[in-house]
């Protein structure tokens, strides 16, 4: 099932065991299992609305009442359209992918404690599990992607070949939610209170990453704008935004999110296998 | 039986396994804090102390002993799911765990269910299915495969968990407790496929508290006693020997 069990056993020669595997031989264990990551969470969403009378639609409906709900309390109540031509656009991208993101580290927090059953009981490359996290939570994304992309053409917005960049844009989301789940994954298999702070955490980030208003209209201080540039989510949001509704963007922006994807990914592998060994005790 | 040919499968070396759990502080808050001590207690539990036993080709070991004696943390730590405190465990092959059903979905049809666990395992996709009708015939569940599996019987989805976990024969299985599952006829059936493994030249451990099983189908016995091995030997010598020590155990607690 292993390297050493695919390889011809020679009788006379005893592998350890114990010893863990080199990285390459991990990452290529890792690729051998590729459909482990994809073929379940699959088959976990099916599972997910089975019992419910709209049954798989729901996937299509939750995000449309997403979108519906704030475009009433902030767009038509409090009217923070101050300075965005396509409000509604301008929250559907900022809503559709912020909630991505935290369906990713809500869920990566709690799935290594949810598997340990499975931890326990079967050898396998255990950064399986965050990799299924995201790819569950993305391919739940897909139809709230194509319910945003419809809700922004009947607000107006024409297509053109910049909304072909918002593929590339997407690529990063995914990088970046890959790394954050797996930093998230390792921190909440060892500290349980994590899963009790990321509420709170993650507010913080939905109000620091401008889904819901504009940072160019509302934050006037140049500081406090360099700092936006720093927040990964604000980066990829204000990225969408400009391939599909031609917001302006900085070029930090576009910085902090090529440097937030590049990065974020290696240093949560590196996190998660140091870790690798003590996830089932 | 015969006596265990000589060749080696798995060689566990001095291994020692040592837990750390959170102790249920029996001193409420407020005791604590008079007393200075705010920080939670840790407590080791020793569950596997200089453990040293082989495995031979074409055999199966019989493991024995009371609960909580350290019989299923010494298979984890074979499998190399546990970190070893000390020693060392080599074999030719990675053990494999008896089950999957940790990783099955009780909302899902049992086919839906023999593909995720056949991926747990590290099946391909075409090879589970290539597979699917051959593990669904074992399993005896024909009838039933498309409806979901919490509608099946514990004895059904045992035999959905035994079919999937075998269907590729391993090389050196470990079984914990799984076999006293299921009617009669599946019984003969896993009886097959664990000579299946042996006669590939695989080797099986076998946990059990049926001692009748241990003698009837292992080629040894090893006894383990508060995670030290006790005795290793004829089935036929060690099992009358803990039966012998659980019962003076028993009449010294009572008497």
């Amino acid at each position: 099932m292993d390297d050493a069990t695919s390889s011809q056993p020679n009788p006379r020669d005893l592998v350890d065991l114990t010893v863990p595997p080199s990285t390459g031989a991990y990452l290529r264990e890792v690729w051998r299992r590729r459909e482990f990551a994809v073929v379940v969470p699959a088959q976990d969403l099916r599972a997910q609305n089975m019992d419910t009378a709209l049954g798989q639609l729901w996937h299509l409906v939750n995000p449309a009442l997403l979108v519906g709900v704030y475009f009433f309390i902030f767009g038509v109540l409090l009217d923070t359209r101050r300075g965005v031509d396509n409000f509604l656009g301008f929250l559907i991208v900022g809503i559709v992918l912020f909630h991505l993101t935290q369906r990713v580290v809500q869920d990566a927090a709690v799935c290594m404690v949810r598997n340990m059953g499975l931890i326990r009981s079967i050898q396998f490359p255990r950064i399986l599990l965050p990799m299924a996290t995201v790819n569950g939570q993305t391919l739940a994304f897909l139809p709230a992607l194509a319910v945003a992309l419809l809700a922004i053409l009947a607000t107006g917005e024409r297509p053109s070949l910049r909304w072909l960049l918002v593929l590339g844009v997407l690529a990063a989301v995914y990088l970046f939610n890959l790394g954050a789940a797996l930093v998230v994954a390792r921190i909440g298999a060892s500290v349980r209170d994590l899963e009790r702070l990321l509420p709170h955490l993650l507010r913080l980030l939905f109000y620091g990453s401008g889904v819901i208003f504009s940072v160019e209209a509302f934050v006037t201080s140049e500081a406090w704008r360099r700092a936006f540039a720093l927040n990964p989510v604000y980066d990829l949001i204000t990225c969408a935004r400009w391939c599909l509704l031609g917001t302006g963007v900085d070029q930090s922006v576009v910085i902090g999110m090529l440097a937030w994807c590049a990065v974020l990914p290696v240093v949560g592998f590196i996190a998660f296998r140091s870790a690798e060994r003590r996830f089932g005790s | 039986m015969t006596g265990p040919p000589a060749d080696v499968t798995v060689r566990v070396d001095d291994v020692h396994v040592h837990y750390r759990v959170y102790e249920d502080p029996r001193a409420g808050l407020k005791q604590n804090f008079s007393q200075g001590r705010m920080r939670r207690q840790f407590s080791t539990i020793e569950a596997v102390r200089g453990v040293t036993l082989d495995l031979h080709e074409s055999e199966t070991l019989g493991l024995i002993g009371a609960n909580g004696s350290g019989k299923s943390t010494l298979l984890a730590a074979m499998t190399g799911l546990l970190p070893l405190k000390s020693g060392t465990i080599r074999g030719r092959s990675r053990p494999c765990l008896l089950g999957v059903s940790s990783a099955l979905r009780a909302a899902l049809s049992g086919r839906r269910n023999i593909l995720i666990g056949g991926l747990a395992l590290g099946f391909t996709r075409a090879e589970i299915e290539s597979r699917m009708d051959e593990i669904i015939d074992f399993a005896g569940l024909r009838n039933a495969i498309d409806r979901p599996m919490r509608t099946y019987s514990s004895g059904m989805r045992a035999r959905l968990n035994f079919a999937i976990a075998t269907a590729r024969i391993p090389d050196i299985l470990l079984i914990d407790e799984a076999l006293a599952v299921g009617d009669e006829d599946f019984r003969v059936r896993s009886a097959r496929r664990i000579d299946e493994v042996r006669a590939a030249a695989g080797s099986v451990v076998l946990v059990s508290h049926n001692m009748a099983e241990i003698e009837r189908s292992c080629h040894r016995a090893a006894w383990l006693d508060n995670g030290v091995l006790r005795a290793v030997g004829e089935p036929g010598e060690v099992v009358p020997a803990y039966l012998a020590s659980y019962s003076s155990s028993r009449s010294r607690a009572s008497g």
